[in-house]
């Protein structure tokens, strides 16, 4: 399996020694993300992030399927995140590195187990039909930041996503199309957003999304996955250099308001996709003027 | 080691330093960690053959790797690996608490150099009113949960090391507000605090012990 190459001992050195002057490489201040650009496109459940360089994709598709028989009234949900050698050399496809699992763990206590989504609204027939779900989120490439990225992209899928309407006349279900009845949006309970937080020399320095050079060459790393209400949805610090507790109670309120920067931009993009989406389908329809 | 906390019951055995089975695991200026973690079929409440390559043990096996290879000073065993086996045998509640700790009294019995005690322990917390209250009356931090008010309540691990207050291991997995949060970490770490107490005492006696019987 290739290695990620490791930085080198002088780029270590600048690096560190540059944190400990409180400068990034990038010139953030420490508590910023980079520069966020989310766009939807033509069909409905496609999300593109890109953070910095980062970019990655998340597609929403849904079909209709039994439900689990120890849950008849709740629909499916799953997320998909598999870490292929598009984002970087170092990442194989195959399933056992501890990177990928420790992301798809995140990811899906992050959105599924907070119930982002109300799975009970995606029943059909009781016991018999019900909606699945699937999120297959695609990394495109890896700068850094990736359980960020992939989660900003999940949730703006997820939201941008219409499903077909159903109408359900006894026994039988009739699958109404596209452009027969408008299709329904999915009913997102919250819109939890992941921050990952890197800490070096000792504890002292703590940054927000860190680029791949910076995580190469971090101490210990925490996600905190908050909704813009002040909900923690989980944390996850998994070992690494062990930290004071008001220092990480300091990091998840600065968190709270990151989450809240990122949910109004997302809010806006999506307002900015649906009014072009209108204009777009309205045209569509008729009219004999020329567009000036 | 062997521990019994409530009706969480784990048994963890350390082996090393030694040579390492896989050539990708020698590390020219420090040893390596390696977990492994196996839930008993009968440890939960239905018989469940658990799959080796479930994710959630992973996740678990991960975690206890990461916290423990900077607790042990592994530079003193360049190119060996230290191998921690768990068995899990009866689940209620804080497995993770109960790895950690467990995993910390076997490195100290092996002998294994550690940097200071890693001690865990889990809190949550039971809103007594329910509505947007935000009194501090309101939440009431629980210490301790077992399977009962972990499935049900918002609860959060934490691991310490040594007497610093420091946390190693943080893991939140259900939602709580953020107020609540601070009530909840307070309580753990002073958990935490009691028990280093509690377990010192009880490798000092077991040292003695081995001493008297001429084994050290």
């Amino acid at each position: 399996m290739p290695k990620e190459l490791e930085p080198s001992t002088c780029e270590k050195n600048f690096v560190l020694e540059a944190l400990k002057e409180n400068l990034r490489i990038d010139g953030r201040n420490f508590e910023s993300f980079r520069e966020l650009e989310i766009s939807f496109g033509e069909d409905y459940g496609l999300a593109d992030v890109q953070l910095g360089k980062t970019r990655v994709l998340a597609r929403v598709s849904a079909e209709v399927s039994k439900p689990f028989s120890d849950r008849p009234f709740d629909g499916i949900f799953q997320i998909t995140t598999e870490l292929g050698p598009m984002a970087s050399p170092a990442f194989e496809t195959g399933r056992f590195t501890e990177q990928e699992v420790l992301l798809a763990r995140l990811i899906e206590k992050a959105i599924r187990r907070s119930n982002a989504i109300d799975t009970e609204s995606l029943c059909i027939v009781a016991g018999q039909k019900c909606w699945a779900v699937r999120v297959d989120v695609h990394f495109l490439h890896h700068d850094g930041g990736l359980i960020d990225a992939s989660c900003i992209a999940a949730v703006a899928a997820l939201q941008h996503y219409r499903r077909p309407d159903v109408s359900v006349d006894g026994e039988k279900v009739i699958i109404h199309t596209l452009t027969e009845r408008v299709p329904v949006p999915l009913s997102i309970l919250h819109i939890p957003i992941c921050v990952t937080y890197s800490f070096y020399h000792g504890g002292e320095v703590s940054l927000v999304d860190a680029t791949l050079q910076e995580e190469q060459l971090r101490d210990g790393d925490m996600t905190i996955t908050l909704n813009k209400f002040g909900e923690v949805c989980q944390i996850a610090k998994a070992g690494g250099l062990p930290i004071g507790a008001l220092a990480l109670l300091q990091c998840a309120r600065i968190a709270l308001v990151k989450v809240q920067e990122i949910t109004a931009f997302l809010q806006k993009r999506l307002e900015e996709d649906s009014a072009a989406r209108t204009r777009r389908d309205n045209l569509l329809e008729s009219t004999a003027q020329n567009a000036r | 080691s062997y521990v019994e906390w409530g009706n969480t019951k784990i048994i963890c055995n350390v082996g090393g330093p030694n040579e390492p089975k896989t050539g990708a695991n020698r590390n020219q200026d420090r040893a390596t960690v390696t977990v492994e973690v196996c839930f008993a079929a009968f440890s939960g409440n239905e018989r469940k053959k658990g799959a080796k390559g479930d994710r959630r043990v992973q996740e678990m096996q991960t975690a206890l790797q990461r916290t423990f290879a900077e607790a042990i000073l592994t530079n003193l065993h360049p190119r060996s690996e230290i191998l921690i086996t768990l068995h899990i045998l009866s689940q209620d509640g804080s497995v993770l608490a109960t790895c950690i700790n467990a995993c910390t009294l076997a490195l100290i019995d092996a002998g294994i150099p550690l940097s200071d005690y890693v001690v865990a322990c889990t809190a949550g917390s039971h809103s007594v009113r329910s509505g947007t209250n935000f009194e501090v009356e309101g939440e009431d931090p629980l210490l301790d949960m077992n399977n009962i008010e972990e499935s049900d309540l918002p609860g959060v691990t934490i691991a310490t090391i040594g007497n610093s207050e420091k946390i190693t291991l943080l893991q939140l997995e259900t939602k709580v507000r953020l107020e609540r949060l601070e009530g909840m970490m307070a309580v753990a770490l002073d958990g935490c605090r009691k028990l280093k107490e509690v377990m010192d005492d009880i490798v000092r006696t077991h040292g003695n012990e081995m001493a008297r019987r001429g084994a050290l």
